[in-house]
């Protein structure tokens, strides 16, 4: 038969997996051939060894899933040929390696567990009668399986400095900054001026009276002990030697 | 004299007004730090299992910088009434002090906002999304957030993996070590599920049909809430911090001139 078996073309994204793969479905292909007690094998085969594959001549002969590593091929889905006459039935894909069970329980019914290794197969459908094989499709492509990378391979470093990143922290250390030299300025320049500043009278500083309030008159107070030399109005300095401007 | 009292009043007003935005705006960094914190879209395990949920640090610093800044704020405004030089002084220093927590919560949100790339959150999950045998008592915590918000996020948001189902197929992964791939290509919650939490279609999801899994990634629920949070208390930070700025610019200036 002319037909070549071939992953459906539409998008389903579990179509190859690491273990499994999908399969369009052959409908209307064996219908001149087969009769109601025909069934239809599905032979699996590494692309290198397809070509030494050769047609079981009877049901007993079919290579079962086990021996897929000593021989490099097997046959699974064994259906009865009316599953894929003319009117397509509702699954349009087969799914080889869809079943988990019996891999485990060693029956030795035609198995479809999942595929050992990603390496290319080839596949072909085989319609078996009660004598043998009596038509088969050609060969597919290889289908290759996925193959799955370790989690290390990734990178998870990240970028260094985004723009927002270098924005902000430049004008906020440049606000913080100025912020910090003007309070230690200010606070300098303040402590600076009342160490200088012996006299009522001239400042080297302009000050701007926030406070009007009348002052009368008062005779000097007696000061508080602990305080000399000190001119009225202008509080309590402590006796200490005059320091250098 | 009176031209030089009305620069003077009008300067206390300009400051009483300064000090009042800054007031009701730290009300409302605390509120929005609140918010954050406490974490609407459940999101902090994620965060915790990368080690880098200094985003959260900075929301916390941004409460008690909120409370404080409202605090300072009607100090400064008794202050400036009152042209109190010894309040004012403390005025300046505590709120230099709060400015430089400000700061240093603005710049950590900016700098670990940008750490949370698809690829961090892709290795997290493959390494810990369903690991069989955790090493000590803190993975296992972990591993169980991570799982717990995974599934989640995948119902909630029908999406699956981090930029895609294929993420499951592309790399291996702590979930494959325990389930195969032919009966589990991508976890079970990446199928649509109906009601009960049941695939609708079994077959479906696991070939991949269109409707019967969830086809987008997740990092678009991920990292919306992520970043809507850093850049809520970066860029709302940086612009009180401006405010601040020239609120206490104009305060020194005002504290230099009052006198004795």
């Amino acid at each position: 038969l002319s037909y070549v078996p071939r992953v459906p073309p539409m998008a389903l994204l579990g179509k190859v997996t690491a273990t499994t793969f999908a399969l369009e479905r052959p409908c209307c292909i064996f219908d001149r051939h087969a009769n109601a007690s025909d069934t239809v094998w599905l032979v699996v085969a590494f692309a290198n060894a397809s070509t030494t594959f050769r047609n079981p001549p009877c049901r007993a002969d079919v290579p079962p899933y086990k021996q897929l590593p000593a021989t490099h091929s097997y046959m699974t889905l064994e259906t009865a040929a009316a599953a894929y006459a003319c009117p397509a039935p509702s699954p349009a894909v087969l799914r080889v390696g869809g079943d988990t069970a019996c891999k485990d329980q060693g029956r030795q019914d035609p198995c479809n567990g999942p595929l050992p290794s990603p390496g290319p197969y080839r596949v072909k459908f085989l319609l078996m009668g009660c004598h043998g094989p009596k038509a088969e499709t050609r060969w597919s492509d290889p289908i290759l399986l996925r193959r799955a990378l370790s989690p290390s391979t990734i990178d998870a470093v990240p970028p260094c400095c985004g723009s927002d990143v270098v924005v902000i922290a430049s004008l906020l250390a440049s606000l913080g900054t100025v912020l910090a030299t003007a309070v230690l300025g200010t606070l300098g320049a303040k402590v600076w001026g009342s160490l200088c500043q012996r006299d009522l009278g001239t400042s080297a500083f302009a000050r701007r009276s926030y406070r009007t309030h009348h002052i009368s008159p008062v005779l000097p107070q007696p000061l508080p002990p602990g305080c000399q030399y000190s001119p009225p109005g202008m509080g309590c300095f402590a006796l200490r030697p005059p320091a250098p401007c | 004299m009176a031209k030089s009292e009305d620069c003077i009043h009008i300067l206390q007003g300009l400051l009483v007004f300064g000090n009042v935005v800054i007031g009701m705006c730290g009300i409302a960094l605390t509120a929005e730090c609140i918010y954050f914190v406490s974490d609407p879209h459940g999101l902090y395990p994620l965060l915790e299992a990368t080690e880098n949920n200094d985003i959260y640090a900075a929301a916390w610093i941004g409460i008690f910088v909120g409370f404080a800044l409202f605090a300072l704020s009607i100090l400064g405004i008794i202050g400036i009434i009152k042209s109190d030089r010894t309040l004012l002084l403390v005025y300046i220093i505590l709120m230099l002090i709060t400015f430089a927590f400000e700061m240093a919560s603005c710049i950590t949100a900016a700098t670990h906002r940008d750490f949370l790339t698809p690829n961090i959150f892709l290795k997290q999950m493959l390494e810990r999304y369903q690991k069989a045998d955790p090493a000590n008592n803190n993975d296992k915590w972990m591993t169980e957030g991570v799982t717990k918000t995974w599934d989640k996020l995948m119902v909630q948001n029908h999406c699956c993996g981090v930029l895609g189902p294929s993420d499951w197929q592309e790399y291996t992964s702590a979930f494959r070590l325990t389930h195969n791939d032919a009966d589990f290509p991508w976890p079970r919650k990446c199928c649509a599920l109906d009601a009960q939490g049941v695939p609708v279609n079994l077959d479906g999801c696991k070939l991949g049909v269109p409707g019967y899994y969830n086809s987008n990634g997740c990092y678009d629920a991920i990292s919306g809430p992520v970043n809507t949070h850093a850049w809520g208390v970066a860029w709302f930070g940086f612009a009180i911090l401006c405010w601040t700025f020239c609120v206490l610019l104009g305060t020194m200036f005002y504290w230099s001139g009052i006198e004795y």
